[in-house]
């Protein structure tokens, strides 16, 4: 490589650390500060404002006050996504159980901001032999534990949510695939795919490259995940800014708090079909409007068994299986529901 | 040039937006090498499938293997990229 060229790659490289440290140092103000980047419109707020301008109103709202966690959120994506290191799963996946189980819960997520991604690598393990269990635990901590999740729904809702969040969303996730690994129709997939091991690691060497380049490449995801998900994320904000302005605070109050609040919650935040992070804003306008902190839990939880991932989930492995990882998972958001809200006393 | 070079690109099926363009770069990168008197051959691999898996190992879509070797995963490889990735390996 000739000098000049070398110069290029450094200056290329400065810029654009810059600009990551730019953005990660607007969100630290922001929290030294204490801005909230919450928004902070009522209801009552929307009473009486023109139809046409609700949805404008509180989209201003949300970006006014959000867009430093959003623009944080997808370019912390973007950075984890490119430097973790991608053959780590590879070199582990296939070494055991309680390894599987691990990467299962606590590395994959990291890599699962998009959605396509997540069929693959569940396959993926399936099929490397490292069974039935780590994949099930994988498909349901994903959608939970992922990096844009958890900052959303921390700086959304509240952090005290967001971790409540990871711990029951773990708890369900591996309950949920040691289960499934114990029934017969479990053990007949497992054994399926047990002659299936490759451990041949010897046909990766992936390409290294410059620092500059994997930076670009970061932006360049963050920039793809911020197209796929915003105009759905936009869509989601106009319609839960109609929510806020004309459903009727004694219906939400009366209906989605107490128990019947947390069933509530938990059946219609899984089979509706809430496209990522929308469940978030949309459990957030409904916390607004008076559902109670247990029965928003319960909601939030019901996105791993949301019914495209049962879809996606089907075509590797039997119904039976898809049934069974989704009622399991719903038990336990209602479970966790109830014990949350009897912890903090507001059921 | 005697030489043949494989290229598998290993993505989704259907395909997602990404692994369709690292797809369209290596057709590209392909027709590239051609030109230069390379026997280049692009095959299209879904990884949800078994027979990937036991050959490569869980990896990560959209990725790209050059002579049964996974060389890029989890990213878009641009044609001048695997051009180089090509013929760095001795094969263009």
């Amino acid at each position: 490589m000739n000098g000049s060229n070398l110069k290029k790659r450094s200056l290329r490289t400065a810029v654009l650390a810059t600009f990551v440290a730019t953005v990660f140092a607007a969100l630290v103000y922001s929290r030294i500060m204490a801005y909230s980047l919450a928004p902070t419109m009522r209801p009552a707020d929307f009473h009486g404002l023109p139809l046409w301008y609700i949805p404008l109103a509180y989209i201003w709202d949300y970006l006014s006050h959000g867009w430093i966690c959003l623009l944080f959120a997808f370019v912390a994506a973007g950075i984890i996504y490119e430097f973790i290191p991608k053959d780590i799963i590879n070199r582990y996946m296939s070494s055991g159980k309680a390894s599987g189980y691990a990467l299962g819960v606590g590395v994959a997520p990291l890599f699962t901001v998009c959605s396509c991604t997540m069929i693959p690598l569940f396959s993926g393990i399936l099929y490397a032999g490292a069974g039935i269990g780590p994949a099930i635990s994988f498909l349901l901590m994903a959608p939970a534990a992922n990096i844009l999740t958890i900052l959303l729904t921390g700086e959304i809702i509240s952090w005290q949510i967001a971790a409540v969040r990871i711990f029951a969303s773990l708890t369900t996730a591996l309950v949920a695939g040691i289960v499934i690994s114990r029934t017969p129709w479990g053990k007949e997939i497992e054994n399926e795919h047990k002659s299936n091991n490759p451990g041949k690691t010897m046909t990766v060497d992936v390409v290294k490259l410059p620092l500059d380049e994997r930076l670009i490449n970061s932006l360049r995801f963050a920039w793809y995940l911020g197209r796929q998900i915003l105009p759905f994320f936009l869509l989601g904000l106009m319609i839960v800014g109609y929510v806020e302005a004309f459903l009727p605070e004694e219906i939400v109050e009366s209906y989605l708090t107490g128990l019947q609040g947390i069933l509530l919650a938990s059946v219609i935040g899984g089979p509706l079909y809430t496209p990522t992070l929308v469940e978030i804003v949309l459990g957030r306008g409904l916390l607004n409007l008076g559902m109670s902190q247990a029965a928003l839990l319960s909601w939030l939880m019901g996105q791993p068994y949301d019914i495209p991932n049962m879809m996606a989930g089907s075509k590797i492995v039997k119904w039976k299986v898809v049934l069974s990882y989704a009622m399991i998972a719903w038990m336990f958001s209602v479970i966790f529901g109830l014990t949350y809200g009897l912890a903090i006393g507001a059921l | 040039m005697d030489k043949k070079v494989v290229l598998e690109v290993i993505g989704v099926d259907p395909p997602c937006k990404r692994c369709a363009t690292t797809h369209k770069n290596t057709e590209e990168a392909a027709s590239r090498l051609r030109k230069d008197g390379v026997d280049v051959s692009v095959q299209k691999l879904n990884i949800t499938s078994k027979e990937v898996v036991s050959k490569y190992g869980v990896i990560l879509s959209p990725a790209l293997a050059v002579n049964g070797q996974v060389r890029i995963a989890g990213r878009i490889p641009s044609p001048d990229e695997i051009v180089r990735i090509v013929k760095q390996s001795g094969l263009g």
